[in-house]
């Protein structure tokens, strides 16, 4: 089977976690700005981030066979730091129309404060005039509130729910959300979010309509292989492969091709290349061989 | 206030360009492009401009584009040295956009070109670049040139080096030289930069040389096209590079050391070559000149 992992931070992730992912038959992967684990202090460091995830990110999945998409926005946590989001409001525009940029995102609440609420709104606009997919990043503390919260905005700011994805919901969010017409994504990551045997109940409870999986991994200890690994417990607990490969695959590339800017042609055929260079950087060091795979050979097991 | 320099006529040079978009893109790709330079035009703002700028792709493609001989000299008239050639759709349009941008003030404008090329993709900054010898306020914008040649992205590099008369127009000489020794570090193909002869000097030519003895002492080979810029300066100092390069180069090599001789008096060189009758021949008939030793080199 192919997945797509709409929502995973590969900057914090290793070659090895790369080279796993491929061999899963990982094809595709959005990488939402997020913070970084600490909070940046200089707009420039945004600037920085930003052209990483358009371009050197971009380039080393690529040397792993993996197409890289891209979300851009000004996430909740650092949006309370307001003299910074003030410069970082005036930096996107310049990175929202890039290619391979697929939504604004991941934007929403964190503690919800009047900052956070200000740039969230501030972003859904520039969604609007952009016309372009969100993706929502629901809070863990007051995470129900937050997230009726999250959408009520969206209506009121007269955004499309088929636009929108609510990102990291749980048993007690997921229904409100598919009632009010919303995607509904499910991060499996360990101990703060969803584990995947919960994330099987929900996809039989629910069915596979709108609802999308992804691992969120990251600089935390997270699971870049979630996808896959939640797709087989599925398939092991008698859900349909029609239905696995809805919530794995096809509800994240319809969601998110909406913006234009992916379809699935960019990734069938795919050749790996280790031998190209972006910037004169290899992701190979010296004294390695370049590993070079015909999209007609086998993936060793 | 000075008055604006200009390399070419911007309104002749936005037709010139919107007659092949005309031609190459969809009926909703164009019907996006001219409601995006109305709103330009109509009320300006950054916002507009830079989100236009990058979301070409996503509205037009970028399918491949053939130039047509005639299109390619009205590029000439238009601005000598200036060739679209190999620019795909979404360039083509992106250099569109960038001439909406307003240049009444010098200094603000070439701001905004170095903010554009610090927050482009590979491709944007490609088109940029690539838009030099059409863009106003050139001299403004030898700093950033400069800055775009220490790339190692190839792309951009060709962008700025290759078919593009703008370097040689308006770079000073310490960057010229950093343009021209950085294709060679690159294997970037020489004869494809635009009036090169004109800006050889002797400091080029030393540091050729010294590359050249480089790569003998870690026994590797040199591109032939470098004696093209050693052979306004070739006297005693340099005979000897050219006598080993004829002794032990390679076949092309050889054809470029002895062209480096014809083309200069000094009879230290005039002497080589009257050893080699059969390439002097074919250098006199023409066969052997730069671009063909280029055009093999690089084939």
């Amino acid at each position: 089977m192919k997945f797509i992992d709409p929502h995973i931070h590969v900057t914090s992730r290793t070659t090895d976690d790369y080279e796993a992912m491929q061999a899963a038959g990982i094809v595709a992967i959005i990488e939402p700005a997020f913070w970084l684990g600490q909070p940046r202090t200089k707009v420039g460091s945004f600037q920085d981030y930003f052209n990483s995830l358009v371009g050197f990110e971009r380039f080393r999945a690529s040397q792993f066979g993996i197409k890289h998409y891209c979300t851009i926005g000004l996430n909740s946590k650092e949006a309370n730091n307001e003299r910074l989001a003030e410069q970082v409001m005036e930096l996107l525009p310049l990175y929202v129309g890039k290619e391979g940029v697929v939504a604004v995102g991941e934007i929403g609440y964190d503690d919800q404060t009047p900052a956070e609420d200000k740039y969230y709104r501030m972003q859904l606009e520039l969604a609007k005039e952009v016309d372009m997919p969100v993706m929502i990043h629901t809070p863990h503390r007051d995470k129900k509130r937050g997230t009726t919260r999250s959408m009520d905005v969206c209506i009121e700011h007269g955004l499309k729910p088929e636009m929108v994805v609510v990102d990291h919901n749980n048993e007690e969010t997921v229904q409100e959300v598919l009632d009010r017409g919303f995607w509904a994504a499910f991060t499996i990551y360990p101990h703060t979010k969803m584990g995947s045997e919960r994330m099987v109940d929900i996809v039989k409870q629910y069915g596979p309509e709108r609802i999308i999986v992804d691992s969120a991994a990251d600089w935390g200890v997270s699971d870049p292989l979630a996808v896959p690994k939640t797709a087989k417990l599925m398939l092991d607990k008698g859900i349909p492969e029609e239905h696995v490969h809805q919530v794995c695959y096809q509800n994240a590339l319809a969601a998110y091709s909406q913006s234009g800017q992916m379809k699935e042609s960019d990734w069938e055929d795919v050749a790996i290349d280790q031998r190209e260079k972006y910037s004169g950087n290899s992701v190979l060091r010296g004294g390695q061989t370049p590993k070079v795979k015909g999209s007609s050979d086998i993936v060793e097991n | 206030m000075q008055a604006t320099t200009y390399q070419t006529d911007l309104k002749q040079a936005k037709d010139f360009l919107y007659a092949i978009i005309r031609e190459s893109a969809t009926a909703e790709g164009l019907k996006w492009l001219d409601q995006q330079t109305h709103k330009l035009e109509q009320e300006w703002n950054y916002r507009t401009f830079y989100f236009s700028f990058s979301s070409v792709p996503r509205f037009l493609g970028k399918a491949t584009i053939t130039y047509s001989k005639a299109t390619l000299s009205q590029a000439r008239e238009l601005r000598s040295g200036f060739s679209p050639e190999g620019w795909d759709l979404t360039q083509l349009v992106r250099t569109y956009i960038l001439l909406y941008l307003p240049h009444n003030n010098e200094a603000e404008y070439a701001q905004t070109i170095d903010r554009m090329c610090e927050t482009a993709d590979m491709y944007e900054q490609q088109a940029i670049y690539a838009a030099l010898p059409l863009l106003p306020h050139p001299k403004a914008l030898t700093g950033r040139t400069a800055e775009g040649i220490r790339t190692n992205m190839t792309n951009v590099f060709d962008a700025i080096a290759l078919q593009n008369p703008y370097p040689a127009d308006y770079l000073d000489q310490e960057a010229w030289n950093q343009l021209l020794l950085k294709a060679v570090f690159m294997g970037r193909p020489l004869y494809k930069i635009d009036r090169a002869d004109e800006r050889a000097n002797p400091e080029l030519a030393r540091m050729l040389v010294d590359f050249a003895h480089e790569r003998w002492a870690a026994h590797r080979q040199i591109s032939p096209e470098i004696w093209r810029f050693v052979a306004p300066y070739l006297g005693e100092q340099y005979l000897s590079e050219l006598e080993k390069s004829i002794k032990d180069g390679q076949p092309l090599e050889v054809e470029a050391a002895l062209l480096a001789c014809a083309q200069n008096t000094y009879s230290g060189g005039r002497t080589l070559l009257e050893q080699h009758p059969d390439f002097r021949q074919r250098i006199q008939k023409g066969d052997i000149n730069w671009n063909s030793i280029g055009e093999r080199y690089n084939a």
